[in-house]
């Protein structure tokens, strides 16, 4: 297994706090396999996916990607392009529809699918995994009750088919089945696709399906379980 | 190019907002595309008068200084020659020179108008020294250019024959014609009144008809001279009634206009003809007062005009800018989202401005359009206002002006006598203004830009979506 992300001696601290929220973390997280953070809530899972994801930096130590320090990478490239994000409120567009939420990540990604209508097909097929026929796909968020925009964000997140997924509590507003599946799809890509698929979740029906389990305590990392 | 289509898109999912984002833009637009082209329409009539009146001078004597020169028993030359005034005329800072003169004229063999038909040339008395003075009856009007008899055209149009060209010749009014009978080709003979040795045998080249008012100066409205009844002007060449002998103290009145090229070089030309011979009791100036009173309402309405420009984009830009702080800021989790799914600053700025950029367009072109549809009436109007004020200002002013002699003569001491405002404008909508108004508009869209641009330089994705949840 190759190393997809690494941490090394990672601290991070809130502008204007001297409190650390995390101490020099140090971590790897390798291609092809699914990890679950765990801890509790305000022990900084939120804020390691932030810093996974190249939406935040620390303070003090670094972050590799494939060996190569986030620090000497276009953030928005890796953004858009490399990782995928799963955020725990969604964060859509909401005056736009799930499909375009959809087929604009494509583009920004400068996704190898090209052209609208080869957009727009993929799109409603990846919409149809998640469970959203077409009429839905054509509807504003703002129109789509809680699971189906969660089910929108993870979709746009595997859009640009990612290296890296990362998802805080994705299966938080679905139902068993649809969790179920979205799951069978995290699994699949790590195994199948070799993606490195990271989820932060309180439940435990996601950690079963982990490869690794790790715990934030008191500003520390630390893996539970090896699958 | 998803850029272009997000941007599109996002006109219609913020109609609200940019509705009245276009709503502000478009008033701006439409505001100042009336004030510029008024104003630009304005600034042209009044240089084309500048160019004009404002550019002409005139030689003229000055009484004060005729009168202190008697007093001091001075005798400074206040004849001057007719090659005088050629010389005058020969400046390289003139572009033309038109040479007029007119002197009362008696004739018996034709009658005037009003005068009494059955005895032509009765008027003739004595003078209660021994001679004879002719009372006047006709006024003999030259000019070295014909085009400048701006009354043709207008209330005086030829009805049989031509203009005057060449010497001797003139044209008449078919008042006067009918009342003598003169046909096309007549010859009719005149002598000076007052320099009764100034001898003319004119042909009658021309008749005109005449809807001038008989008697248009007010100094007439009580004596109605027979000399002063416009019928019985008889027109001819400046060589013409030159021709007779040169007389510029007695009987002739002279008033030739020296067109500058640049109407700032009348303290220039005035040195050259001072070095030319003309004396301190002759003036060199243009008439200031007539110009400002035709171009007064213009330039009142110029003002007005562009200090409504000016308050109109001062106020119009402060409130854009509010809106637009207030539009990026409203959107900015918008910004938030784009940015954290990785789209560049510079591409969501891009955006932003090329939304900005549509409705800007958009507004330039209905701006445009409905700008210039009512400019034409505003412009109408307000001129109408500002013209209404000037006459009543002039005839308020007016009898003060005016000296009342002995006689019941009236004399007035107004230079812009004669003269009326400018009361039309031509409102067009030109390239200029279209420039103008590109340049505003860009400048509209580039501060409403720089706002948003600069406000999204400022968001970082993660801190504006933790505030957001």
């Amino acid at each position: 297994m190759t190393k997809c992300l690494e941490l090394r001696n990672v601290t991070y601290r809130y502008e204007g706090s001297r409190e650390t929220v995390l101490q020099k973390v140090n971590a790897e997280f390798e291609h092809a396999k699914v990890y679950t953070i765990i801890g509790e809530s305000g022990a900084g899972k939120s804020t390691l996916l932030s810093l996974l994801s190249g939406l935040d930096t620390c303070q003090e130590g670094d972050i590799y990607y494939n060996g190569t320090n986030l620090r000497s990478i276009d953030r928005d490239i890796y953004r858009s392009q490399r990782v995928g994000v799963i955020f725990q409120s969604y964060n859509l567009l909401l005056n736009s529809t799930a499909l375009y939420n959809i087929t604009l990540s494509m583009s920004i990604s400068e996704s190898k699918i090209k052209g609208r209508q080869a957009k727009k097909q993929a799109a409603y097929a990846l919409l149809a995994k998640m469970g959203l026929d077409r009429e839905t796909s054509h509807r504003k968020i703002l129109e789509l009750s809680g699971g189906e925009q969660q089910r929108v964000g993870i979709a746009r997140a595997l859009a640009h088919n990612p290296d890296v997924i990362i998802a805080d509590e994705p299966t938080g507003n679905l139902d068993a089945e649809t969790e179920q599946a979205v799951l069978a799809i995290f699994t699949r890509l790590a195994h199948e696709e070799g993606k490195c698929v990271i989820i932060v979740t309180h439940s435990e029906s996601v950690t079963a399906i982990a490869d690794e389990v790790l715990s934030i305590q008191e500003g520390q990392l630390s893996k539970l379980r090896r699958g | 190019m998803y850029l272009i289509t997000n941007a599109l898109k996002n006109l219609w999912r913020n109609a609200g907002r940019n509705i009245l984002i276009a709503a502000i833009m478009l008033a701006i637009i439409t505001s100042t595309v009336v004030t510029l082209t008024i104003n630009n329409a304005a600034a042209k009539i009044i240089d084309d008068i500048r160019l004009n009146l404002g550019s002409r001078v005139e030689i003229g004597q000055d009484f004060m200084e005729m009168r202190a020169a008697g007093l001091d028993g001075r005798t400074d030359s206040v004849h001057l020659s007719i090659d005088d005034f050629y010389a005058f005329a020969t400046s390289d800072y003139l572009r033309k020179t038109i040479f007029s003169a007119s002197m009362y004229g008696w004739s018996n063999t034709f009658c005037a108008l009003r005068d009494d038909p059955s005895n032509p040339g009765a008027r003739e008395r004595g003078d209660g020294q021994g001679g004879i003075v002719l009372d006047e009856t006709c006024k003999l009007i030259s000019t070295s250019d014909p085009t400048t008899l701006s009354e043709f055209g207008t209330l005086r149009h030829i009805t049989s024959g031509r203009m005057f060209a060449e010497l001797n010749e003139c044209i008449i009014s078919e008042e006067l014609a009918a009342l003598n009978g003169i046909a096309l080709g007549d010859v009719i003979t005149l002598q000076g009144a007052i320099v009764t040795d100034k001898h003319y045998s004119l042909t009658v080249i021309g008749i005109y008809a005449d809807f001038t008012d008989e008697y248009s100066n007010f100094m007439f409205m009580f004596n109605r001279p027979v000399s002063e009844n416009r019928r019985n002007e008889i027109l001819t060449s400046f060589a013409t009634l030159i021709s007779a002998g040169w007389e510029t103290s007695y009987g002739l009145h002279i008033r030739n206009e020296y067109y500058l090229k640049n109407p700032d070089h009348v303290r220039f030309y005035e040195q050259e003809v001072r070095s030319k011979g003309l004396p301190i009791t002759y003036n060199v100036a243009i008439n200031q007062a007539a110009y400002d009173k035709v171009t007064g309402p213009l330039s009142g309405m110029k003002g007005a005009a562009f200090t409504f420009m000016v308050v109109i984009l001062l106020l119009g830009t402060i409130v854009l800018a509010l809106i637009s702080f207030m539009a990026v800021r409203e959107r900015k989790y918008e910004v938030g989202v784009l940015r954290a799914m990785g789209l560049a600053r510079s591409k969501v700025a891009f955006g932003i401005l090329a939304e900005t950029v549509m409705i800007a367009a958009l507004c330039l072109v209905l701006g445009l359009g409905i700008g210039s549809a009512v400019a034409q009436p505003i412009a109408d109007n307000m001129l109408e206002e500002r013209v209404a004020v000037a006459e009543a200002e002039d005839a308020a002013s007016g009898l003060g002006n005016r000296v009342l002699f002995a006689q019941g003569q009236m004399q007035t001491n107004d230079k812009a006598a004669g003269y009326t405002p400018e009361s039309e404008i031509q409102v067009r909508l030109g390239g200029e203004v279209i420039t103008q108004i590109m340049l505003i508009t860009l400048a509209l869209t580039a501060l409403a830009g720089v706002i948003g641009v600069t406000l999204i330089t400022q968001y970082e994705p993660l801190k504006i979506l933790r505030e957001r949840n």
